[in-house]
């Protein structure tokens, strides 16, 4: 699950981005990204925000949906700010990355 | 990956597919009911006739056919070739059902009949030839394979269909009308039925359950024993009239279905998602239900030729009206409400309905409480010759369909209430 140093420079800008991302979820399972740990990281230069994400199977078919959910919920948590949204697929999704919310909701 | 949100094919190639399938499968289980004594008869009669072509080609084909429209592009990461072609495909084919079916019923052959066949076997090789364009830039896949093998099946029964309809006027081929027909059947349910569920559930199935381990080596050896088994089981069906030939054709399917039935295995041993939902539960009690066919085929290989009719109408309703059926009405709640969702949400803003809210879990388990005692009951019938079994069977069956036109129409319902 993604994680923000403490002493990170952009920690409460990083902050406010992870809440937001709480409200994006993943269609088929029900479950937010976050939880889902589809998140892997951000970066914050000058005005723009942008997060590596993945998505549960290369061959999800709501892929195009939930990266422009990413951007929405970004963009009205911190007006301003452009979003960017790059799909990674290193490392592949595992069930290390669900938070233990995450895997109750699961099944597990 | 290309994000796939403009490879998502406009609702006029899906839901009204989905809703002419409803409709039809309605339609099929009241014509059962009516006729019900007919199934303890033989199976070459004209109400069997008229009810079997409304189910395979009004029901399960039409409503794949919706799904496959907007399956390829997911699958070959592609548009749709042509969503002129797929409206075109639809009224083709409905026009024909109908000429078709009610030719069957009435058991009148004129010039209707044919052109009803031949607007099926058009509607089919321009379906094909869409879901080969849309899916032919795509590196070597098995997945498609699957279901370019099962379209090219689909046009060679629908073709056979056209000579057998003919020839039941003019008739021109050699040899007696049911050789051929086995053939039409067999090829039917083996080649596109069996074939196409199990490529789209090898996609569908571990992207369902979030599976980590895909072993589709095995999946390798199930098209090619399937379709090896299919080539000499036409060929013969055809030309040879050799027993041990088909013995031995339906000897390939069978280690074919083992490692398919293998690798869904592994599918659901390496799944991260460990709650499954109703739709799932009811693809796995199809799978299970496929076992009945498969008895009564090998009790059917014991008879040496001399096949009592209603066994071979119980293996023919076994394995569309318990597999095909029960399969597509679980898998109907996992597609339609993603279609419908995909077409009511915006991507800026976020959403406030899930799939799951635009259906009822509980409905998709009461449709299934009394669709499954009623194939049983029904099949039950066929097998013991009972018209109150049949009768009993019929009326179940039609409650759940009713109920699942009801559910369908209550899914894109909201398209139009979000619209």
């Amino acid at each position: 699950m993604l994680k923000i140093a403490i002493t990170d420079e952009h920690y409460d800008l990083k902050t406010t981005v992870l809440n937001a991302l709480y409200a994006v979820t993943d269609p088929e399972l029900g479950i937010n990204i976050i939880d889902l740990g589809l998140v892997y990281g951000m970066t914050i230069e000058a005005n723009s925000i942008h997060i590596f994400m993945t998505l549960s199977t290369p061959a999800c078919p709501m892929g195009g949906i939930i990266t422009a959910h990413v951007r929405t919920a970004v963009e009205a948590a911190l007006p301003g700010y452009e979003t960017g949204v790059t799909l990674v697929w290193e490392p592949q999704w595992n069930a290390d990355l669900i938070s233990e919310t995450g895997k109750a909701a699961l099944g597990w | 990956m290309k994000p796939p949100e403009e490879h998502i094919p406009s609702k006029r190639v899906t839901i009204p597919y989905y809703f002419t399938a409803a409709l039809s499968f309605v339609l099929t289980t009241v014509l059962c009911l009516i006729s019900a004594p007919d199934f303890a008869g033989h199976f070459f009669q004209p109400k069997l006739l008229a009810i079997t072509h409304l189910a395979v080609l009004g029901w399960a084909t039409m409503v794949i056919f919706g799904a496959s429209n907007q399956l390829a592009p997911v699958i070959a990461g592609q548009r749709l070739y042509s969503e002129r072609l797929s409206v075109i495909v639809l009224i083709i084919k409905i026009s024909g059902i109908a000429l078709l079916v009610l030719a069957f019923w009435n058991f009148t052959f004129t010039w209707h009949t044919y052109a009803g066949g031949g607007l099926i076997l058009t509607a089919v090789g321009l379906h094909a030839i869409n879901i080969y364009n849309t899916v032919k830039k795509e590196e070597e896949n098995i997945i498609s394979n699957f279901i370019v093998a099962a379209h090219a099946w689909l046009f060679i029964t629908a073709m056979i269909g056209l000579m057998l309809l003919i020839h039941l006027r003019f008739p021109f081929l050699p040899q007696e009308h049911l050789t051929y027909l086995k053939v039409h059947a067999n090829i039917g349910i083996a080649g596109w039925f069996l074939q196409l569920v199990i490529g789209v559930s090898a996609r569908l199935i571990p992207m369902f359950l979030l599976s980590r381990r895909e072993e589709t080596k095995w999946l390798r050896v199930t098209y090619y024993m399937l379709n090896t088994g299919l080539i000499v089981f036409f060929i013969n069906g055809w030309l040879l009239h050799s027993e041990w030939l088909k013995n031995l054709s339906i000897l390939a399917l069978l280690p074919g279905l083992f490692f398919y039935i293998r690798y869904i295995r592994a599918c659901y041993k390496s799944a991260m998602r460990r709650q499954t939902d109703q739709g799932m539960k009811q693809t796995f009690l199809a799978l299970s239900l496929l076992s009945i066919p498969f008895i009564l085929l090998f009790v059917i290989s014991l008879s040496n030729g001399n096949i009592a009719p209603n066994l071979a109408t119980a293996y023919g309703f076994s394995f569309f009206g318990g597999f095909i059926s029960t399969i597509i009405m679980g898998q109907t709640f996992k597609t339609l409400p993603f279609i419908v969702w995909m077409h009511i949400t915006r991507p800026d803003q976020l959403p406030e309905l899930m799939p799951k809210d635009l259906f009822r879990e509980h409905w998709v388990k009461g449709q299934m409480i009394f669709y499954l005692p009623g194939i049983l009951i029904f099949l039950s019938g066929i097998l013991w010759k009972q018209s109150c079994l049949l009768y009993t069977g019929a009326g179940f069956m039609t409650i759940a369909a009713v109920w699942y036109l009801l559910h369908v129409l209550l899914i894109i319902k909201k398209l139009r209430r979000h619209a």
